[in-house]
């Protein structure tokens, strides 16, 4: 039971990176794959109405980790404080932007709303990839199972460990990239005209840089935490989460290569996926380590609520998903296609 | 709302910083859902006609009230946010403690309401070609739904704060679910949604009532006013009669039996007595232990509250001083300036009903002006309100199991909530200056775009010559 909700919830967090992963890199394209005002709008418009939808699965994953692991809630998130706001203020910079830019027609406030669409991009996935980094890293839990982290002390990947040092920023480089790539398939897909063709050139060339980056993160994870491979390798899923990379390279290269967008971008996606699912089979039952001493980290099963709640959450859990998958199917198929500025004169969407 | 402000603790505390920045950030997010709240309603009501009549000033309707919905819901979203964060990130010992029991509607709000919302929120707003009539029509009933449905799980959350049930207590201390029915059918639930959902309709008819009132003295938007003007001023009779009786009528009994030091000290009771009066003006006096220069109606509260003139309501002194409200003044002061702004809801709406039904409203000029200024003393019998909420549940964090003082996260310092709260303090200052430019802008343009200005004083004029004719 506690396994299938480490499994859940993991979902969660995978299905919100996969989804919102391709807005954040078309907000961090933004300035380079569009250039006139109505270029601009169309990116966004790219991002369609469900952009909030997608920020839900964040929401919902922080509601579910309180309901069924409230262990990990208190302990992460107070021992991340400042960079949890930090990653907040963007969002809330990130959803004004997206919100207010179209507002009034005036290059000023255009120009200003799309740097900060920009910037808070930039930043919420250079912020994740950190997070990443430091889910695998691991943090200075003590014998309570709490933790106070600097952004950064030594830059070393053991003892008292901050938020940033060579592994986690090696590992923001890396998501910023290849959400960068999955943004530009994504225009790739939705878009039409001088934003279509500059997204195609450049997702080639961000998903050349993504390969000997993988190849370099895949080595310092080794390196950072030599203890994973031993345990991973008996673990089934973390070996469905390398076939998913297997096939995704497969479908992203061959999209990429005979042009068919749809297809190139579902190989982004299950990528992402695949990466994800390989991340957290390889740490389960962990979900915290600790860089102190092993038997600090907080275990799935440490931190979980009673049996009472885990199968009560089994029961409403799926119908929710199902609603929620309903509901986006509804309104996705109503957005199909590409968008296009001037064929919507009810805003953009 | 959770955490509620404190005032009486000192400021070398980590709880009080704590309960600073989420009384804060809390009161300044639900600005927005409880117009948003009620505003969807409205929407719905317009779009069905619409559909109905086939009548266009309906889609106008719906069009103008859209941009303003989506505006409230924009910013009601990022504000939002953090509120689900900060259960963790502040008060990670509350979280550790009752995660495993209000956890389940938190996640619920996720993915029942805020899934919900979210999917059909763009489309009613952009996509009223793209969708059609009915499925707009569907997207507006869709986006009501699931804010009242958001309301509805944080209020279950809530409730279990102000009155515990459907829980055990775990081998390590920590509060489990021991039934999910049982603390889903909470009764506090029941009467606080109620209660906080009609007084969300009062925000959402004002702020129409006030537009439209905005509009008629401008001489603007002639059709639209009368709208706004009839659907708001009939909406806020109604609720603002619901929000008194039988919700909040309800609300205090249910003060009465579960939190008795807290009805004592939201009455400023330091003595207890049968016959119990309320205060109709009065202050609370901690040191002295009385209320100063109190005109009471005797009686009234033993009546409200237990049913019976004779019923004895309990003082202040019964109870042990650890567990009185720890700031009793501040609660005193918001519980009754929001019944006094209640009835006075009533009175203005009463007026405005009776002369909109005489065919009246429209010329009464003065009382188009009150109905124009009237739309801020909602926002404001709604932060009353839950003040009063949260603050008469104190020391309590979960009544009678868990005290506030020990829900704060012992790993964050005080310079660190102090540093985000200054942060939050900032961005929301520079998002409501954006907020009220961007909504004044739609309410400037109107929801016809096409229209002449013309006078009212012409209006007026020539409606009196057609009745000569």
């Amino acid at each position: 039971m506690i396994a299938t909700w480490y499994g859940i919830v993991s979902l969660m967090l995978i299905i919100y990176i996969a989804l919102d992963g391709r807005n954040f890199g078309a907000g961090m394209l933004h300035w380079v794959v569009a250039k006139t005002p109505e270029e601009r709008r169309q990116v966004i418009a790219a991002m369609g109405p469900l952009w909030s939808w997608h920020e839900v699965w964040l929401v919902a994953f922080g509601g579910t980790v309180l309901a069924v692991f409230p262990g990990l809630l208190a302990s992460a998130f107070a021992g991340y404080y400042l960079a949890l706001f930090l990653i907040l203020w963007c969002f809330i910079l990130r959803g004004v932007s997206i919100e207010v830019g179209g507002h009034i027609n005036d290059r000023l406030w255009q120009g200003f709303w799309d740097f900060v669409f920009v910037f808070a991009n930039f930043l919420l996935a250079i912020l994740f990839g950190a997070a990443a980094g430091n889910l695998a890293r691991g943090v200075p839990l003590d014998a309570e199972g709490n933790f106070s982290m600097a952004f950064f002390t030594d830059f070393r990947t053991s003892g008292y460990v901050g938020l940033l040092d060579w592994y986690t920023v090696s590992m923001a480089i890396f998501a910023a990239v290849i959400l960068a790539a999955h943004g530009a398939n994504y225009l790739t897909l939705k878009t039409e005209g001088a934003v279509h063709d500059r997204s195609t050139n450049i997702a080639k060339i961000l998903w050349i840089a993504v390969v000997p980056l993988f190849l370099i993160i895949s080595i310092e994870t080794f390196v950072v935490r030599p203890d994973l491979l031993g345990h991973a390798v008996f673990n089934p899923f973390w070996w469905l989460g390398l076939i998913l990379i297997a096939v995704s390279a497969i479908s992203l290269v061959s999209g990429l290569a005979t042009q068919k967008e749809k297809r190139s971008f579902i190989g982004s996606s299950l990528l992402l996926v695949g990466l994800l699912v390989t991340g957290s089979a390889a740490i389960f039952p962990v979900m915290l380590h600790s860089t102190l001493a092993s038997e600090n980290s907080l275990t799935a099963y440490a931190v979980a609520s009673n049996r009472t709640a885990l199968i009560l959450a089994s029961i409403w859990w799926p119908a929710a998903f199902a609603l929620a998958t309903i509901y986006f199917v509804f309104i996705s198929r109503r957005y199909a296609g590409k968008v296009s500025v001037k064929r919507d004169n009810q805003g953009f969407y | 709302m959770f955490i509620g402000l404190a005032m009486n603790s000192n400021i070398y505390d980590p709880a009080f910083w704590s309960r600073l920045q989420f009384g804060f950030t809390l009161t300044y997010h639900y600005l927005f859902p409880q117009l948003t709240m009620g505003l969807a309603w409205f929407i719905v009501y317009f779009k069905w006609r619409a559909l109905r009549t086939g009548d266009e000033k309906y889609n106008r309707a719906v069009r103008f009230w859209a941009k303003i919905f989506g505006l409230n819901f924009a910013v009601g979203v990022v504000t939002g946010i953090p509120m689900e964060f900060q259960f963790g990130t502040n008060w990670a010992g509350f979280s550790k403690y009752a995660g495993g029991v209000i956890g389940q509607t938190l996640a619920m709000e996720g993915m029942f309401a805020f899934f919900l919302e979210s999917a059909f929120i763009g489309a009613l707003i952009w996509g009223e070609k793209r969708l059609g009539p009915r499925y707009h029509f569907l997207a507006a009933l869709a986006v009501a739904l699931g804010s009242w449905l958001s309301g509805f799980f944080i209020l279950v959350t809530n409730a279990f704060m102000q009155h515990p049930v459907g829980y055990q207590t775990e081998a390590n201390g920590t509060l489990g679910i021991a039934s999910l029915s049982s603390y889903l059918l909470n009764p506090w639930a029941y009467v606080q949604f109620l209660h906080n959902q009609m007084a969300a309709l009062v925000t959402g008819s004002f702020v129409v009532a006030a537009v439209g009132a905005f509009y008629m003295l401008r001489g603007l938007h002639q059709t639209q006013a009368r709208l706004y003007l009839r659907a708001g001023t009939f909406t806020a009779l109604i609720a603002s009669l619901l929000v008194a009786f039988p919700t909040g009528d309800q609300q205090a009994k249910m003060v009465g039996r579960y939190q008795p030091v807290t009805l004592a000290a939201m009455e400023g009771k330091f003595t207890g007595g049968p016959m119990a009066g309320v205060a109709v003006i009065g202050q609370p006096n901690i040191a002295t232990r009385r209320l100063e220069n109190p005109i009471e109606v005797p009686g009234a509260l033993s009546f409200l509250a237990y049913g019976t003139f004779q019923s004895y309501v309990r003082g202040l002194d019964e109870f042990p001083e650890d567990q009185w409200p720890d700031n009793i003044e501040l609660l005193y002061y918001s519980f009754h300036l929001m019944i006094t702004l209640g009835s006075l809801f009533i009175v203005l709406m009463a007026v405005a009903t009776f002369q909109s039904w005489r065919g009246r409203l429209e010329q009464s000029i003065w009382l188009l002006w009150v109905l124009m200024l009237a739309f801020p003393f909602p926002y404001i019998a709604n932060t009353l309100g839950w003040m009063t909420a949260e603050l008469g549940r104190q020391p309590w964090l979960v009544y009678g199991l868990f005290h506030t003082r020990d829900g704060y996260s012992k790993v964050v310092s005080n310079g660190d909530t102090i540093f985000t709260l200054i942060g939050f303090t900032g961005l929301y200052f520079v998002l409501g200056l954006l907020f009220l430019y961007l909504v004044g802008r739609e309410i400037g343009h109107g929801p016809d775009k096409d229209v002449v200005p013309i006078r009212l004083k012409e209006v007026v004029v020539s409606k009196e010559e057609e009745a000569l004719v």
